[in-house]
């Protein structure tokens, strides 16, 4: 069978192209090639390795994306070479070194065109780090393929992946039974999981579940319905992810933009540039800082291309205003309600370091488009993936989800990750490498009892523009100075790297950026 | 009413916030332009992000001396009309140990004359950050590539030590010694790069449109002569046949395929039909197995 062949049938096309030329009348599957996409769906997938699930991708990009001859051709070659069916998982290999050792270490992103949209497949691991990897890539994701085998059914590990995606925010999951023609396309063994799967998904927050019937490496209600599942009239996997709207889509919610940078041009413009984060806002709207306590009206929502009357969701613009407030990086505009400008947080943090956490380590914490000092934190409580079970803690490492409380150095702007998950979500950031330790979202924003205006303004302005020079404190001044008291032992050392971070946290508090050198 | 935006509307703003963020975090910025399709997309993009301002970070480059005449051209057109802050560097060691790709094969010359020099480039000017137009569709090592990737020193790339990211947190925070490149394309294809370049009516190389060109064919891929210094074998001799390219690099290193698509119409339709992925016509990339990560783990994008 030809590759074009094999491809599945195209619907007429829409040709809703923005300023193309009209080309000679195109063949069927160009003209997919040049429809206007829908945007981008981005699909997490989750399961073990033995779950089959890079076969399950491989198969995907296999029946329902314009795959290359050459990549064709390698899986085919595949097949020749142990004389049975194509290994589909060869689509979705990595690293040297992870296909030498068999196993995928990180997510991996993948591209296909359905008729209707771009599908990125975002592909986080099953095994040691996965709750880090998972996590990370549920950040990203609109929905999540939860990928069974038809032959164990959910188990505790889709647990522990439900649990993830619902603290992600990811509101949309797919069971995906997997191998059923080893069950012999049994409808009860089929009805079981998914019942299993129903009651287990109800105690989340997601707004869609489904279960769907499959084989990957025959291909059965991936691309194409199967003739093995009679008794299954709900969609294909691919129908399926057709059906749901992608996350540009939806431009409901309240007015956020996080401020990047200002841009100038000459003496009269001063636009305030970001990426729409939540609603969207117009020529005309009043806008707050809720950092600064200012507002004003919209004068101007300028791009290259033309200003724009409106912005949504998604966009990248430059608002210029009407009375040239002065904020800068790390400010939210908003309309009038509001984010907090918090000095408190609660949140939920999944800790993404090997260095476990550090009660007096210095941290910053990165907001949308703030960098702002934690003066301190503390962590109260772990919580249990599989039973939801939350225990007492005061400390947490590499894949725990602990539940943290923090006071910040200066206010930032923060609205609860359940109300508006985009101005919601923070990263925690060791002061002294920079590394990500880290991944959060607020459940809990406090204003400082006090308000801060005065004392909001003016480090805003400050220490969140763009970084000066780093300041390096030398190991060598370290040693003769303070800690001039500290041995080589272990211990003295791990004391050493403390103060160290504190004094890079105390420096980061007044907009310096120091490294150790 | 608001229409959705379209798959390139989301692209094109991510892009923008990805420029934005870099510039507003890091102290030395410099933009990687090897003057290709993709860079052109990137430059066009950055301007987006800084209008109606100028660009806030010049751009960088690395002339190996083996680029098609007509790159050289173009890349001094763009500069002038768009007033563009340009570096060129080349490694002068390089040139004069004579290193080329005939006496030295595409590993010895790749490591000389782009890696080398690319990081003495950086070291030179002390960039912290330098923005390129790699995809993660391009080859399966990039495929888990990051959007902000961390160097240790001495720019190597350790897998192990990237960072996670999360939602559109950007941790530009760097550690001693460390920099960063930054993919603005990281989730582009390279169909949407050519549609990208369609919708935008981007000017770029005349090289990807289909003329007659002198050519050699050499284990079946196309090279065509650009000047007198490709040694020919015995019995080889340039004929003048149509052909494009559908990537653009060193010369000598470069495959031509044939094609009489001599528009940007034209090209699109036969990139968006093409049956082969565009890196087949690199031949560093085919030298050994694991090629293109061994090379990124020594510096090279």
């Amino acid at each position: 069978m030809s590759s074009a062949a094999r491809r599945k049938p195209r619907t007429p096309p829409d040709l809703a192209i923005s300023a193309v030329e009209p080309l000679p009348p195109p063949p069927s599957e160009m003209r997919t090639a040049l429809r206007r996409l829908d945007g981008i769906l981005h699909v997490l997938t989750c399961g073990s390795v033995d779950d089959g699930k890079s076969t399950l991708i491989g198969r995907l990009l296999w029946d329902a994306s314009d795959l290359y001859d050459d990549q064709r051709a390698a899986i085919e070659r595949s097949a020749a070479k142990t004389g049975g069916r194509p290994d589909y998982s060869l689509l979705v290999d990595g690293l040297v070194a992870e296909r030498e050792q068999g196993i995928t270490i990180d997510i991996a992103w993948r591209y296909f065109d359905s008729d209707k949209r771009r599908i990125v497949i975002i592909d986080s691991p099953g095994h040691e780090q996965y709750t880090r990897n998972m996590a990370s890539g549920a950040s990203h994701a609109d929905v999540a393929i939860m990928l069974v085998d038809a032959r164990s059914g959910v188990k505790r590990q889709t647990r522990r992946h439900a649990a993830i995606l619902d603290l992600m925010g990811v509101k949309r999951v797919v069971l995906a039974v997997n191998k059923m023609d080893l069950v012999g396309w049994s409808q009860s063994a089929f009805q079981a999981i998914a019942a299993d799967f129903a009651a287990l998904t109800a105690g989340y927050g997601f707004t869609g579940a489904v279960a769907i019937p499959l084989s990957a490496v025959g291909g059965d209600n991936i691309a194409a319905r199967s003739a093995s599942t009679g008794w299954y009239d709900g969609p294909t996997l691919l129908e399926h992810l057709e059906s749901l709207p992608p996350r540009t889509s939806v431009v409901s919610g309240p007015f956020r933009m996080p401020v990047q940078t200002v841009l100038r041009d000459g003496q009269d413009f001063r636009g305030l540039a970001g990426t729409v984060a939540s609603g969207r806002v117009c020529v005309g709207d009043r806008v707050v800082d809720v950092l600064s306590g200012q507002s004003s009206r919209v004068l101007r929502i300028a791009t290259m291309d033309r200003d724009l009357e409106i912005a949504t969701t998604g966009q990248a613009v430059a608002l210029q205003l009407e009375h040239d407030l002065d904020i800068a990086r790390g400010a939210v505009l908003s309309g009038s309600v509001a984010p907090v400008a918090a000095t408190h947080v609660e949140a939920r943090l999944v800790w993404l370091s090997q260095t476990p956490f550090d009660a007096k380590g210095g941290y910053l914490l990165r907001t949308p488009t703030d960098l702002v000092p934690v003066s301190a934190i503390e962590i109260s409580a772990l919580l249990d993936l599989e039973t939801m079970a939350v225990s007492p803690a005061a400390g947490c490492g590499l894949n725990d989800i602990a539940i943290a409380n923090l006071t910040l150095g200066r206010p930032a702007a923060l609205d609860r990750f359940g109300d508006i998950a985009a101005t919601g979500n923070v990263l925690l950031v060791d002061a002294l490498t920079g590394a990500s330790m880290a991944g959060g979202v607020v459940t809990v924003a406090t204003a400082a009892a006090v308000a801060g205006r005065s004392t909001a303004a003016t480090p805003a302005s400050t220490s969140s523009a763009k970084a000066g020079p780093a300041v390096v404190i030398s190991r060598a001044a370290l040693a003769a100075g303070l800690c001039a008291d500290l041995g080589t032992t272990a211990d003295d050392q791990a004391e050493f790297d403390r103060r160290a971070r504190e004094v890079a946290a105390l420096l980061a508090a007044a907009g310096i950026t120091a490294v150790l050198g | 009413m608001t229409i959705p935006l379209s798959h390139l509307d989301v692209l094109e703003a991510e892009a923008i916030h990805i420029f934005r963020e870099a510039a507003a975090q890091f102290r030395k910025p410099v933009l990687m332009y090897s003057i290709g399709k993709d860079s052109t997309v990137l430059l066009h993009l950055a301007r987006k992000a800084f209008f109606p301002a100028r660009l806030p970070f010049p751009l960088l480059h690395v002339d190996t001396t083996w680029k098609f005449r007509d790159m050289i051209a173009f890349r001094d057109r763009t500069a002038a009309a768009m007033g563009l802050d340009l570096i060129v560097h080349t490694n002068a060691d390089g040139v004069a140990r004579n290193i080329n790709p005939f006496d030295f094969g595409p590993s010895v010359y790749t490591d000389v004359m782009k890696t080398a020099a690319l990081k003495q480039a950086l070291d030179a000017h002390g960039f912290d950050a330098m923005f390129g137009g790699a995809r993660r569709d391009e080859e399966a090592s990039r495929a888990k590539e990051r959007v902000f990737s961390f160097r240790a020193s001495g720019h190597r790339w350790d897998p192990r030590r990237q960072r996670p990211e999360m939602w559109r947190l950007f941790n530009g925070q760097l550690g001693a010694g460390e920099t960063v490149r930054v993919f603005p394309l990281s989730n582009w294809t390279e169909r949407d790069v050519w549609r990208y370049i369609q919708r935008e009516k981007l000017d770029i190389v005349p090289l990807y449109f289909a003329a007659e060109r002198p050519v050699v064919e050499r284990n079946g891929q196309l090279i065509v002569v650009d000047d007198e210094r490709l040694p020919l074998l015995p019995g080889e001799r340039p004929t003048l046949r149509s052909v494009r390219f559908r990537t653009l690099g060193c010369y000598p290193l470069t495959a031509a395929v044939p094609s009489m698509a001599r528009d940007l119409d034209a090209v699109v339709a036969e990139t968006l039909l093409a049956r082969t992925s565009e890196r087949q016509g690199r031949l560093i990339d085919h030298d050994q197995a694991g090629a293109m990560e061994k090379k990124k783990q020594e510096g090279y994008f």
